[in-house]
């Protein structure tokens, strides 16, 4: 009696650890309203970026593995990285983040100079640019530079190759 | 009729948010750019994208427009190149190749020499050209690369050719250098008569 | 430059969205969006309010994220947001229980009589689950279906190791009872 009893709840914990599978279209409405969430509540503990050997490091490519099973293609993790020491701030913007200055603020180690920040692509060409000081625009100088540029501003390429493109 | 195409466009203008940044003439010039597209079953992502760079560089309003404008034809040129099958990706790659002098005899060459997806191929080639390379003399490498070589490779090579430039190799020398070192050999003549051999250079 | 494939830890995702990859943060609503919405599943006892509440936690999470100390636990620190969200998850799941019950209480009435069908097991497991008391069925869960150790469990509902034993020890011989009436339908 006690062992059958105690075999169904064994069969109900197994019945319940069945996986769920939840709405997929739930990853998107939580980055559509994170989105909405306004830059300054963003700001986690300021950040200790390793000083970087010299200006000439250029992106560095991780490529991660597809963690979401609907993603059709694999997206590279790219890091950006400009010498800036006499800047303010410096955002990166280009055809990965509609060209919006909030979407990609850079970070820089206290003092250092180095600014860097982190970007998940997936395959594709992308236009970019550096905007120091809300202002100034700059292109990568460790990247091919865009040359069919008609705003007027220097601007620069990667292309991000893979499955999907 | 007037008043269809306007509605119509008022319509197109609702549907991306995006273009709220635009002042209301420009959004509404650039949506019916976005919309020619869109019937043409071109990408509308690139050009919306070119209308946000020029939005946020604060470029005059006719500038953003003809340079979506532009970008519509250039796209149609490419796929033209490239056919129907090609992605947004490949075709916006296709368009730096275009405006970085490749023919799109040259693009379609590309296509029969290398299985999809192109757009590494494209990219190099238009950022060989960025370096100084002349255009005839990086659509050759890319040919000659295209067949076997990975999309790392090229970029590596583009890397490669990059570095020799900055060491003050004329960009012309240093194309051919290094495809030569890959033990490959084509000369920019060979384009124009597509049945070349392609002979191993000899150490 | 190395290219290497890394699969990014927790950690290493919560840094990169501190830094301002917003993006980052996709990936660990993926990781764990399926483990997650399991529990609130059948802590909430329905499917739209789960995945409300789920929503709901994730953006939570996101908005404090400066506030996670151990980005490598970020998994626990997610769930401990959950389990508060899904105690005060709304009204309406509430009346939905309320009903379950009833129509619990109805069937158990109609197995005396000729007309009653036999219940789909599945159905009974979830109509069993929901007439759990919500701090037995939370400690249940959490315990059995989430794996999770007392000590964790303990730290997310801040309630005592032993008395989550007690829930746990309840929450088995309530289900065992509901499970055998259901039986006799």
């Amino acid at each position: 009696m006690f062992e059958r009893e105690d075999e169904t709840v064994e069969r109900v914990i197994q019945h319940l650890r069945r996986p769920v599978a939840v709405d997929p279209g739930l990853d998107a409405r939580v980055m559509r309203q994170i989105a909405q969430v306004p830059r300054e509540e963003r700001r986690g503990r300021p950040l200790l970026w390793p000083l970087l050997a010299a200006a000439a490091v250029v992106a560095t490519v991780l490529v991660a593995q597809p963690w979401n099973r609907n993603a059709a293609s694999t997206a590279d993790t790219l890091q950006f990285v400009l010498v800036a020491p006499q800047a303010a701030s410096v955002a990166l913007v280009g055809d990965f983040n509609d060209w919006d200055p909030a979407r990609s603020p850079m970070q820089t180690a206290h003092g250092a100079g180095i600014w860097a920040t982190v970007v998940r692509l997936a395959p594709g060409r992308y236009r970019y640019a550096f905007l120091v000081n809300g202002v100034e625009w700059r292109a990568d100088p460790n990247a091919p530079a865009a040359k069919d540029d008609e705003f007027g501003t220097p601007s620069s390429v990667i292309t991000v190759g893979g499955r999907g493109s | 009729m007037i008043l269809a195409a306007l509605l119509l466009v008022t319509q197109v203008a609702v549907q991306d948010p995006r273009l709220d940044r635009l002042d209301p003439d420009t959004r509404s010039a650039v949506a019916a750019v976005v919309d020619s597209a869109r019937v043409a079953r071109l990408p509308i992502e690139p050009i919306i994208q070119r209308a946000l760079e020029g939005a946020t560089k604060g470029a005059p309003a006719t500038r953003i427009v003809a340079a979506v404008r532009r970008l519509a034809v250039d796209l149609g040129i490419a796929r033209a190149a490239l056919g129907t099958s090609a992605s947004e990706a490949e075709l916006e790659a296709a368009v730096a190749a275009l405006r970085a002098g490749a023919t799109p005899q040259v693009i379609a060459r590309l296509r029969d020499a290398r299985r999809p997806p192109l757009t590494m191929a494209l990219s190099v080639l238009a950022d060989l050209v960025a370096s100084g390379v002349p255009a005839d003399s990086a659509a050759a490498a890319v040919l000659a690369l295209a067949p076997k070589a990975r999309d790392a490779d090229l970029v590596e090579f583009r890397r490669a050719v990059e570095r020799d430039i900055a060491l003050g190799a004329p960009p012309g020398a240093a194309t051919s250098v290094r495809l030569n070192a890959g033990a490959l050999d084509i000369t920019p003549g060979s384009l124009s008569s597509p049945g070349t051999p392609i002979r191993r250079s000899r150490p | 430059m190395g290219i290497h494939k890394v699969e990014p830890s927790d950690a290493e995702l919560v840094r990169r969205v501190r830094a301002g990859d917003t993006g980052a943060y996709g990936a660990l609503v993926s990781r764990y969006r399926d483990r997650l919405g399991r529990y609130a599943v059948h802590m909430i006892g329905d499917r739209e309010d789960a995945e409300e509440a789920l929503q709901d936690s994730f953006v939570r999470a996101y908005r404090s994220l400066a506030r996670c100390d151990d980005p490598a636990r970020f998994g626990a620190w997610l769930y401990g947001i959950l389990v508060n969200r899904c105690r005060t998850t709304g009204a309406r799941a509430a009346r939905r229980r309320r009903m379950f019950v009833r129509d619990a209480q109805a069937l158990d009435g109609a197995a005396h009589a000729d007309q009653a069908d036999r219940l789909d097991w599945t159905d009974a497991v979830d109509r069993a689950l929901a007439r759990l008391a919500p701090d037995y069925r939370e400690a249940f869960l959490l315990k059995h279906v989430e794996d999770l150790e007392y000590e964790e469990i303990a730290e997310l509902t801040g309630a005592g190791v032993s008395a989550l034993k007690m829930r746990v020890k309840r929450a088995r011989e309530q289900l065992q009872k509901y499970l055998r009436e259901a039986e006799h339908v």
